[in-house]
């Protein structure tokens, strides 16, 4: 070790007499803004993207250290699992890096300890507001504490695959799936009885986007509490026990992974499942059977917009160099990179007019296109059903007492209570 | 020893004494304040003193979570009690090849467990190599991971697979010790295998016995990796399957975690680590009275 | 409390009075034979390695599996029924598509450093602290015992983000060093080191004691040669300990040039999911080394074992 035993024993001292948090909190740090030169160190935080595009974000930095001379950016990658554990950390040891990656579930808790420049009222960053779809801008406005607290960046969004061989055997017409969630639970329930319950139609129970989509309210106006368990979110949730039962909704959902759902219909043990673009270049080369009879549907809503998701970055307020980490996280988002980001990958850009672009509106015939069109139509008015509110702790509460529900160990109307009562709990201490 | 420096001991002990203080104590004794707060992961919390405490018997999942733990040491301890001391018989004896077979069964504790639980996750998968195994034979496949008590059956099978190795070693070491004159007055007697097992061999590994039946039962007690593994991340269907440490971790971690809260229960798991031990160790000193 | 707290350690270094039996059993005896000196039948013999096997084929049968499943090709179904175990066109595809996602050479030298570093303080470390819990008169020894042994029982995953903030103040977040430290001296290899000087003859040292030598001599001289076979075993635990871990590395390093092996093979997960090749991949070239190392040492460390008992 490099360090002599002397200085360890004091530096061990001194930690145990600083106080625990190392956090700022309280909203005094987002004092002096990001309008002064461009210049200095930053940190860039990504989401594991790095395993598949590295050379892009290379060139990216490479881009801007040219334009701005006298910036250097440091780019990490984190692994998928853990992310917010590692945000945690660095929120908490004071390491958060300049600009990083965020769902805006992630956002939210940042803003609230201090930890997020509110682009809103900073003056060198709100002046970019225009050029960002509107919903994209407004995406991390927090309830109880407006403003934008990230840069929008890629969103997603994507069709519904089936299996049109597995339509076929359970007698039904293959290019006519469903359309609304009537038609979704009278097919499934179809699909089950033919098949003697091996085919599941569904893999995944209801998270809370699929109860917005079917037209659930899911907080209340002032966005202080949670309200999914109206007759409508009883109604869902009742359709998923009936298929449930039936074995329409595959046995294994409640313990499933979007990883083992996703396996699930690749070796043709569920008829339907969510995905993107990329999911088609996946079924080419690992289940090319399954790729022969794909058919490529809308999401099925019901309130007229599909669920998208965003993706966004965050300044950090602390940051020492606030006017190179605003320019940079403007620069990756701004509409030529975020349409170079969205051609190597079946992502779309948050930009506005980016998706009026000819490579998403011109069909060439192949289904890549065909999803890729067919998606950034729907996402001109798509809705990101997650409330910025609902954190990992909600998401548990919910899936836990939707579980119950399912194996008839609570009515379906008693499971939601106790969700909403769970979360709003949740919410009231945080 | 009146030369030494009297210094001396406290040289000796400082480097594992700082460590232990700044990254395991410290922390400790932090968590034992946070406990009485309701401090989340990027606010700091207020004194709220007992809440925690009382809010944890109102936690249906607090219930489940003691119940999974508890039933883990029950599945565990016997097995790991019992099968190793079996397994460390079989290679006691100097045959050909013994140092392969010893080595080979000593692997699965070699491997970390992120490797395991991945191993065994497709294994066990509903369309894994035993559940093909057994559609061979002609029965159908076993939800293994959708099953909220085979789900716990086998994290358990995990973990005695695991831990079979580990205090195979433990029990080699002891049987080296037990007095070969008992085994051959014993056989001198008449006695068959299972007799001597049962009349020499048991009662000389007696707080051998002990000892492992105390360590796999803390660790059985703290089990986290197996089930969070093998159920997922959320403990299986309606969280079924949560034990004590995963809900430390489910509670407390995250950007949105209650630190506070998951603090007291790690308390409280402490605390019953703590009394697990004390219990089992009177035991040992009663029987050894007796003995 | 400490005082019958036991640990391996303590078994494996229990003292036995060097008799003629001892001698006997270590040394030349003729083969065969079980315990009470008698000759093993030939059934037994039959049953024993019949035995042997079934275990054999328990305990390596899952790394047999997942070294199959990482070695067939992308046509090749994983999921059949029966399953084939030999993959019909072994390809190394897999592997080099792991390497080409991740820096698997730099991730495992990362790993080797740690895991090195990590076995030194920790022979270091525990050898000086469990020689002073077991051999050195002083006040304040049973609390400091009872310090170790309350410091095995912490649940680890509580205390994560104290120790990160920890690091953080030490500035040591983000080195390898941060990775090191907190495992540096594990409560368990001291506790195992106490017990093994704990068993060894008093008399020995108190010779040397009346000839003159000093707690430094007769530590260096007399005390830590006998113990070479729990040393061993403190110092195959640490490096199993340091390769193996997963979330501390994570949270303490921040920069990817600086990840071990296996948080840096995490990126498998999101990318590949759904590939069980590449996942099985993987997992083979987090295990391989491992199961490398022991090999070679384990004579060592059986030898270890066997010696701390008989030579106490």
């Amino acid at each position: 070790m490099r360090i002599s035993r002397r200085t360890f024993a004091t530096a061990v001292v001194t930690a145990a007499l600083l106080p625990l948090t190392a956090c700022g909190s309280g909203n005094d740090s987002s004092s002096g803004d990001a309008s002064g030169k461009i210049q200095g160190d930053i940190t860039f935080q990504t989401w594991n993207l790095r395993a598949n595009f590295k050379p892009y974000f290379e060139s990216l930095i490479a881009d801007f250290e040219h334009q701005y001379p006298g910036t250097h950016v440091k780019w990490v990658d984190q692994p998928a699992e853990n992310y917010a554990d590692k945000i945690s950390a660095e929120a908490a040891g004071g390491t958060l890096p300049d600009v990083v990656n965020v769902s805006p579930d992630l956002a939210a808790p940042l803003a609230k300890a201090g930890l997020a420049l509110n682009l809103d009222k900073d003056k060198a960053a709100a002046k970019y507001q225009g050029e960002y779809l509107p919903g994209a801008w407004s995406s991390t406005d927090i309830p109880g504490l407006p403003g934008t607290w990230a840069f929008p960046w890629y969103l997603n969004t994507g069709p519904l695959f089936y299996n049109k061989a597995l339509f076929k055997k359970a007698g039904l017409n293959p290019d006519q799936p469903p359309k609304t969630y009537t038609e979704l639970f009278k097919d499934g329930l179809q699909i089950a009885e033919k098949t003697d319950g091996k085919v599941a139609t569904l893999s995944n129970v209801p998270a809370i986007e699929d109860f917005g989509r079917y037209g659930v309210q899911l907080m209340n106006k002032g966005g202080t509490g949670f309200a999914f368990n109206d007759a409508k979110g009883v109604e869902l949730l009742t359709k998923y026990k009936e298929l449930y039962d039936a074995k329409a909704l595959d046995p294994q959902a409640l313990t499933a992974t979007p990883e083992s759902a996703g396996q699930k219909f690749l070796t043709g043990a569920v008829a339907m499942n969510p995905g993107s673009a990329l999911d088609l270049k996946n079924f080419k080369t690992q289940a090319p059977s399954l790729y022969k009879n794909i058919g490529i549907t809308d999401q099925i809503t019901n309130t007229g917009h599909v669920n998208m998701y965003v993706m966004g970055l965050l300044v950090n307020s602390q940051s020492k160099q606030k006017p190179a980490a605003v320019a940079f996280a403007h620069f990756v988002t701004d509409a030529k990179n975020q349409m170079s980001f969205a051609k190597k990958v079946a992502i779309f850009p948050s930009t506005a007019g980016s998706l009026d672009n000819p490579y998403f509106t011109k069909e060439d015939g192949t289904d890549e296109t065909r999803v890729r069109v067919a998606a950034a139509k729907s996402l001109k008015t798509a809705v990101n059903y997650t409330p910025v509110l609902f954190s990992d702790q909600m998401k548990t509460a919910l899936q836990q007492e939707v579980a119950k529900a399912l194996q008839g160990k609570e009515s379906p109307k008693q499971a939601l209570d106790n969700a909403v009562k769970a979360c709003d709990q949740l919410l009231k201490q945080g | 020893m009146r030369r030494q420096l009297p210094t001396s001991p406290w040289l000796f002990a400082a480097p594992g004494l700082l460590v232990t203080a700044a990254f395991v104590l410290y922390p400790f004794v932090s968590t034992v304040v946070n406990s009485f707060t309701d401090r989340r992961t990027l606010i700091p919390g207020h004194f709220v003193g007992l809440a925690n405490y009382r809010e944890m018997l109102h936690d249906d999942m607090f219930w489940i979570a003691l119940r999974n733990s508890t039933l883990y040491i029950i599945g565990v301890v016997p097995a790991l009690v019992l099968l190793p001391l079996l397994l460390a018989l079989l290679v006691q004896k100097h045959i050909p090849g013994i140092a392969f077979f010893r080595s080979a069964f000593y692997t699965p504790v070699v491997a970390s467990i992120v490797v395991v639980g991945l191993i065994w996750v497709w294994l066990l998968d509903e369309r894994g190599l035993i559940n093909s195994l057994l559609e061979t034979l002609g029965a159908s496949p076993v939800g293994f991971l959708s099953d909220q008590w085979l789900i716990l059956l086998s994290a358990m099978a995990v973990t005695v697979w695991r831990g079979i190795g580990y205090y195979m070693i433990i029990y080699l070491a002891a049987l080296a010790n037990v007095p070969r004159e008992l085994h051959e007055a014993a056989a001198v007697d008449g006695a068959g295998a299972v007799r001597r097992f049962l009349t020499v061999t048991v009662p000389a590994l007696r707080s051998t016995m002990v000892l492992v039946a105390a360590l796999s039962a803390v660790s059985a007690f703290k089990v986290f990796s197996e089930v969070y593994l093998i159920a997922n991340p959320t403990g299986g269907p309606a969280g079924e399957d949560t034990t004590l440490v995963m809900l430390v971790q489910r509670t407390g971690t995250g950007l949105s975690g209650r630190v506070g809260y998951s603090s007291a229960i790690s308390v409280v798991v402490f605390v019953i680590t703590v009394v697990l031990m004390l219990l089992v160790m009177r035991a040992d000193r009663k029987d050894e009275a007796q003995a | 409390m400490t005082e019958t707290l036991r640990t391996p350690g303590e078994e494996i270094a229990r003292p036995v009075r060097p008799t003629e039996e001892t001698a006997r059993r270590t040394g030349r005896r003729p083969r065969f034979t079980d315990e009470s000196g008698r000759q093993v039948g030939p059934w037994e013999l039959v049953l024993r390695y019949l035995l042997l096997l079934a275990v054999l084929a328990l305990t390596i049968g899952p790394f047999l599996w997942q070294l199959s499943t990482s070695l067939k090709g992308p046509t090749e179904d994983i999921y059949s029924s029966p399953p084939s175990f030999l993959p019909e066109h072994p390809t190394l595809h897999n592997y080099s598509r792991v390497a080409d996602v991740i820096p698997v050479w730099n991730y495992a030298l990362n790993s080797l450093k740690v895991a090195v570093a990590s076995v030194v303080t920790n022979c270091v470390g525990s050898t000086l602290a469990g020689y002073a819990l077991a051999r050195l008169r002083y006040r304040g020894r049973g609390a400091l015992t009872l310090v170790f042994v309350l410091a095995l029982l912490v649940p680890a995953e509580s205390i994560i983000i104290a120790q990160f903030t920890t690091m953080r103040s030490l500035n040591l977040n983000n080195t390898l060093i941060g990775v090191v430290l907190p495992g540096c001296v594990g409560a368990m290899n001291v506790l195992l080191m106490r017990n093994a000087f704990l068993n060894l003859p008093y008399e020995i040292e108190e010779a040397a004691f009346v000839d003159g030598a000093n707690v430094w001599q007769r530590f260096l001289r007399i005390a830590l040669p006998s113990v070479k076979g729990t040393l061993a075993v403190v110092a195959i635990f640490a490096f199993m300990g340091a390769w193996d871990d997963f979330l501390w590395p994570l949270i303490v390093l921040g920069d990817p040039d600086k990840f071990t092996l296996t948080v840096g093979l995490n990126y498998l997960h999101g990318t590949f999911a759904n590939d069980q090749r590449l996942v099985a991949a993987g997992t083979i070239i987090a295990v391989a080394p491992l199961i490398a190392l022991f090999a070679c040492l384990q004579r060592y460390f059986f030898r270890g074992v066997g010696e701390g008992a008989v030579k106490g």
